[in-house]
């Protein structure tokens, strides 16, 4: 089944002469439980393409349909909710809010949208990641890598239809890379959360079920990998 | 251009709002500053021409006797530039006037002859014509063109005989006469008592100009004096002036000016000026220098104005309060300017690191902070000198005349005075306060780690205890549990608010610290103005309706001064008064033995006083243009109040004259104020009396006044002086041995517990004098005999207090902290209450801006009314324009209003800008912190809940400090207030507080709207990118 539908998508910025077509017409989607992987080159639109999907940021034309539901076709409270419930999103920088601890940095999103917290899935969540422990740091008592698997945490804790990460590695050593990288490969595996991981790293790429290439904001390439 | 200078021009251009908000900051701090110092310069400006104006430009003046040798010393010192002007004026002697020109002239006409430029030099002016040019021609004082019967005119001639003034003994006298010949100016003899500048006059003497009249029938001196060698002059008279310029000595009559007068002799004084002198000490050198052997006085005053000595008591004030504004517009303008800098550093340290990354040295990051202040600067301080020139141009526009009468130089006036010194100090000034201002902000640019501004830990903003209570918070079980208020009242919004507060850095302190700031600074100009206000009102309050008081009394028969006052005019009306027994009969005299009798006289002689009053009030209401309001009698009676009756001024440390007796009741001098018929009629319907019932002569009732604000000495307060209603018994008399007692004084006894008062009667050698009630000191200054009360017979009467008000009638000004008593006219006619000489007070409207001319109209006919109509000796007669009293206090208020309020406005504007700065940027430095929480699903309306809670705590942490601060500076104000007026409640001035809490609340709106429009304006993607740099 697609939890993800995108319908000729086109984000345009700019005006006139001057108008850039970062997204340029892009249709795909991805069935429940797959992982794939953007790749391109620097500028080829796939953080656009990432931002689009999430709903951070809203298309000039095309739809986004997450679950069956049209993501843009929501006003911005709606659109919130939709963050915080459909969405986990993993940047290149972290971005953790720097007065939360890692728990509630985790848990921020379930408690923005007003639930309780599942202690269960925090409890899962802390020992995989590797952050037992830490509950209590604040970011900036944590190293790169332990901030990412924060990043990462927050964004599973809501077991969310898709998981999308933006360069997480970028920022990290390899062996940090390497451990991020199995962490969401095996929360892939293991809870079955869908993933779109953008990179650039091929190697990393290579660890999807999926790639699929943009170049000038449109897709060139769209395989499944075989293993 | 280099890269550091094109670097920081596009941060400033980029931050276009806060650029603006410091501009603005600098450009008020330098307008402001400005306009002190404007202010301050012209009003020095002021001073220093009403000085020139009233005494001429002169700096020293050297007086010598060798007329020739004093010449050619100045043309030496002229020549060698050493002095600057300089004009000489020497005695030519004194024509001798005739006793018809004495009255209008003066006893004699001193004649000086002058050299140079008198006008400018020592401010001698013709009002008319010209000044002589040539000898034989004379210029005199204006009455010689006005007054008198032979009226001069310019081309009259003037002849009379001129001669030397002689000290001579008075007949029986010997010895000399110490006198202070009077100084040109009276600053140089600060020990007026030792023998400096004092002549020992003998008889023979020569007198010059400087020395006043001698006549020792009215200085009680030994020597009078006379002209010897006088001969015949004439004079052309060429001009007139009218000012009495201040250099030269009036002493003895009203100068007359001539030049290379033949008969000019004695000493002569040169007033000069020099050029670039910086001291006064160096003024004193060069006349000495110039002026060897002659006496050397400055013109202090002109000197101090001129800035050229330091010291002075105008000058200390005017620069304290200049001093003082200052450092609290420097304080408020630090802060302001300080946090754009902090926080336009904090939020580009990301940029600083990427720039000491590639290169850049900590010199050069200094730079590029300096180079924005300068730039801030070059624009801010040019366009806040014009905003403070143009401020204060228009403010003096507005309040000139009224500041120039304020400081009594209304022919000066005061005008915009802009000394280059002024604006090279107030730019001065304010770069400094950029500078001290950007400083720290600076050095903290320069130390930007590069490896954390870039990795942005930099952005780390939690504190060491915000870590300690996060780890604290770990427990899952607890997780986003405890909400707090902040939670419960703004969802979860303000529960990431409260631990953004508890957990981070003190960001928000500089948005509590400008608040509070802005609130004391609010709070302290609002309450400055309200108690300068309450203490103008004060000032002016008292006064009642009506332009113009006339007022009056008689000399009873046998006053002293009344028998003094005959021997010299009226011997004939008084005897001829006397014999007829027409007018007031003694009260006193030996044959009224009686009590009863006395009595009667006195009251039959008041009736009569008041008959005669009231007939000159109708005849001064005839006047033109002035409009009867009413007219009033008023004595001093002492009275015995019951204990209940009587109000706090008069009980224990009370300040009231009089107090309580052995006997528990109280006895104080009584004000008794008969106001005319119709007045009090329409007083007592007022205040809903039935006035009738005041009119009945046997059974005499008052209206009490209870409370009104009086000055016990030191302090305005409101008195009280009766509580209830009652009965007071008036003494209006006694008799002792079957005599009537000369007075009753009231006086103090301390005993151990506290004061009691008793009534003293006492008898005046060889005369009883009637009921005198002036009070204890009175009986001191008698040489009478003081009597022993037990064996005095006292005469009483009871006084009815039928209501008490605490107003007047609208006519009579008030006075507290005394007894008053009104009662209606009618009452004169059979009951005086022993009053003696009583004062009589009319009271007229004038049409407005007549004031004055119908103010002389009413005091010369009341002249000629009691003159022509009535056999009595008048005591005095006075009257006063209270249009003018009344006008100077307006204007008095007007000004402390004025500058209350733009001292007031333009320090809510500093505040403000600081508020805003600091709000604004607080939030949009964070904005990549939003971001990221909008990103994971904080929605518009949490955003909106977690800023308004941020915003609650905040504006709490600085208002209850920023209202405790301003409580206590309102307190101190009131308390320098109350030093002079008292009874005044501590009240805050809930206006400017509505006004503070209004205006910062308002700032905070605008403020924080605009931040969340920019973090909200910015897209999420764009926030998130931003990484610092």
């Amino acid at each position: 089944m697609d939890i993800l539908t995108v319908s000729n998508l086109t984000k345009v910025y700019g005006e006139g002469e001057a108008a850039t077509r970062a997204i340029d017409d892009v249709s795909f989607t991805v069935a429940e439980g797959e992982f794939v992987a953007i790749v391109g080159s620097s500028g080829s639109g796939k953080s656009t393409l990432l931002h689009l999907i999430g709903g951070v940021d809203r298309p000039t034309s095309g739809t986004v349909l997450v679950n069956g539901v049209d993501v843009y076709h929501a006003s911005d409270e709606q659109l919130a909710v939709f963050r915080r419930r459909e969405v986990g999103l993993v940047y290149q920088f972290y971005n953790l809010v720097p007065v939360l601890n890692v728990v509630e940095n985790m848990t921020l999103p379930v408690a923005l949208d007003g639930r309780d917290v599942n202690e269960q899935r925090l409890a899962v969540l802390l020992s995989k990641l590797g952050l037992r422990g830490r509950e209590g740091h604040l970011p900036n008592q944590l190293s790169g890598g332990q901030q990412q698997r924060v990043a990462i945490g927050r964004a599973l804790m809501n077991a969310p239809a898709v998981v999308l990460a933006d360069e997480p590695t970028g920022n990290l050593d390899t062996k940090n890379s390497c451990e991020i990288m199995q962490l969401l490969r095996d929360s892939n595996r293991e809870m079955g959360q869908t993933m779109i991981v953008i990179t650039h790293d091929e190697e990393i790429a290579l660890a999807a079920d999926r790639i699929i290439a943009i170049e000038d904001g449109r897709i060139v390439r769209d395989e499944r990998i075989r293993r | 251009m280099n890269a550091m200078t094109r670097f920081t021009v596009k941060s400033l251009r980029a931050n276009r709002v806060r650029t603006l908000v410091t501009i603005a900051g600098v450009a008020l701090a330098a307008a402001l500053l400005c306009a002190v110092l404007t202010t301050y310069a012209s009003l020095q400006s002021m001073l220093y021409q009403t000085e020139k104006s009233i005494s001429g430009e002169w700096m020293a003046v050297a007086q010598s006797d060798d007329r020739t040798r004093l010449d050619s010393q100045i043309a030496y010192a002229l020549e060698a530039g050493s002095i600057g002007k300089a004009a000489t004026l020497q005695d030519a002697g004194f024509g001798e006037l005739t006793p018809e020109q004495q009255r209008y002239h003066g006893p004699h006409l001193p004649i000086a002859s002058f050299s140079g430029d008198i006008g400018t030099l020592c401010a001698v002016h013709p009002s008319e014509g010209r000044l002589p040019q040539e000898a034989g021609e004379i210029m005199l004082f204006e009455t010689w063109s006005t007054s008198g019967d032979d009226t001069l005119e310019i081309g009259d001639t003037l002849t009379l005989p001129v001669g030397q003034r002689r000290a001579v003994l008075a007949p029986g006298r010997e010895g000399t006469l110490s006198k202070v010949a009077s100084p040109a100016d009276w600053e140089n003899y600060p020990d007026i008592g030792s023998d400096e500048g004092a002549t020992q006059i003998e008889a023979g003497m020569l007198l010059d100009s400087s020395i006043g009249i001698l006549d020792s029938a009215l200085d009680g001196g030994p020597l009078n004096e006379e002209l010897v060698d006088t001969e015949e002059r004439t004079y052309t008279v060429v001009g007139f002036y009218d000012l009495s310029a201040y250099a030269t000595s009036a002493a003895s009559g009203m100068k007359a000016f001539t030049v290379d007068d033949p008969a000019a002799a004695g000493a002569t004084k040169a007033f000069v000026t020099f050029n670039g002198a910086g001291s006064t000490a160096e003024i004193e050198k060069r006349a000495e220098e110039s002026f060897p052997e002659s006496s050397i006085e400055l013109h202090t005053s002109m000197l101090r104005y001129m800035g050229i000595l330091p010291n002075g008591g105008i000058r200390d004030t005017v620069v304290g309060i200049a001093s003082v504004l200052a450092v609290v517009i420097i304080v408020a303008c630090v802060s302001l300017i300080y946090n754009a800098f902090a926080i336009s550093v904090a939020e580009r340290s990301g940029q600083f690191g990427l720039l000491a990354s590639v290169g850049a040295s900590r010199r050069q990051l200094r730079r590029a902070v300096l180079i924005e202040a300068f730039s801030v600067a070059l624009i801010g301080i040019p366009a806040g000198l014009l905003i403070g020139i143009g401020g204060c141009a228009v403010t003096f526009a507005a309040l000139g005349p009224s500041l120039a009468s304020i400081f009594g130089a209304a022919e000066v006036g005061f005008a915009l005075t802009v000394p280059v010194w002024v604006l090279a100090i107030a730019a001065g000034l304010t770069l400094a306060t950029v500078l001290f201002s950007v400083f720290v902000p600076a050095w903290r640019a320069s130390r930007a780690n590069v490896i954390d501004a870039l990795r942005g830990k930099q952005n780390s903003r939690t504190s060491k205890r915000g870590a300690a209570r996060a780890a604290k918070a770990a427990d899952p079980a607890q997780l986003w549990k405890h909400r707090g208020l902040a939670g419960r009242a703004f969802g979860m919004g303000g529960l990431i608010a409260r631990i953004n507060g508890k957990r981070g850095t003190s960001r928000g302190t500089a948005a509590s610290v400008s608040l509070a700031l802005a609130i004391v600074l609010l709070m302290t100009a609002g309450s400055l103005s309200t108690f300068l206000g309450t203490l103008a009102d004060v000032a002016s309050s008292g006064n009642a309706d009506g332009d113009v008081t006339i007022s009056s009394a008689f000399l009873s028969e046998d006053d002293p001064r009344a028998a003094r006052g005959s021997q010299g005019q009226g011997t004939e009306d008084a005897l001829a008064r006397a014999n007829q027994g027409k007018g007031a009969p003694a009260a006193g005299s030996a044959e009224l033995a009686t009590p009863e009798a006395a009595m009667r006289a006195a009251n039959t002689c008041f009736a009569d006083e008041a008959a005669t009053f009231e007939r000159a009030y109708q005849d001064l209401s005839t006047v033109p243009g002035a409009e009867p309001l009413g007219w009033v009698l008023e004595g001093h009676v002492p009275a015995i109040v019951p204990e209940s009756m009587i109000g706090d001024v008069f009980q224990g440390e009370g300040f009231g004259e009089g107090g309580r007796m052995a006997d528990g009741r109280y006895a104080s001098s009584a004000s008794v104020t008969y106001v005319d018929d119709a007045a009090f009629d329409r007083y007592a319907q007022q205040h809903g009396a039935d006035a009738a019932s005041f009119h009945d002569p046997e059974h005499p009732r008052a209206i009490g006044i209870a409370k009104a604000y009086g000055n016990n000495g030191s302090v305005y307060e409101l008195m009280d002086a009766l509580r209830t209603t009652g009965t007071v018994d008036m003494i209006v008399g006694g008799t002792y041995e079957g005599t009537a007692v000369s007075g009753i004084s009231i006086y103090a006894d301390a005993t151990a517990s506290g004061l009691v008062y008793q009534l003293k009667p006492y008898i005046l050698n060889g005369s009883g004098d009637g009921t005198r009630t002036d009070g204890a000191s009175d009986a001191d200054s008698s040489s009478g005999k003081e009597l022993d009360l037990n064996e005095v017979e006292l005469t009483t009467i009871a006084l009815d207090i039928a209501m008490l008000v605490d107003e007047t009638p609208s006519f009579v000004s008030m006075n507290g902290g005394q007894l008053r008593f009104i009662v209606p006219m009618s009452l004169a006619q059979s009951q005086g209450f022993g009053i003696d000489e009583p004062t009589f007070t009319a009271t007229f409207d004038a049409l407005q801006g007549h004031s004055a001319d119908v103010s002389e109209d009413l005091v010369d006919r009341a002249g000629t009314f009691f003159h022509d109509e009535t056999d009595y000796e008048v005591a005095y007669l006075g009257m006063q324009d209270r249009v003018v009293a009344a006008e100077s206090n307006r204007m008095l208020a007007t000004v402390i209003n004025v500058f209350c309020l733009l001292f007031t406005i333009i320090l809510a504007l500093i505040a403000l800008g600081n508020v805003f700065n600091t709000v604004t940027n607080g939030l949009i430095l964070r904005r990549r912190e939003f971001a990221v929480m909008r990103s994971v699903g904080l929605s518009n309306r949490q955003f909106r809940s977690m800023i308004m809670d941020e915003c609650a705590a905040w504006c709490l942490r600085g208002l209850v400090p920023g209202i405790a601060l301003s409580l206590g500076v309102s307190f101190l104000l009131w308390r320098s207030v109350t030093n002079s007026i008292a009874g005044l409640g501590f009240a805050l001035p809930w206006g400017y507080v509505a006004l503070a809490g209004g205006l910062t609340a308002a700032t905070i709106a605008i403020s924080v709207a605009y931040g969340m429009h920019r973090c909200k304006a910015d897209n999420v993607v764009e926030a998130l990118r931003m990484d610092s740099i």
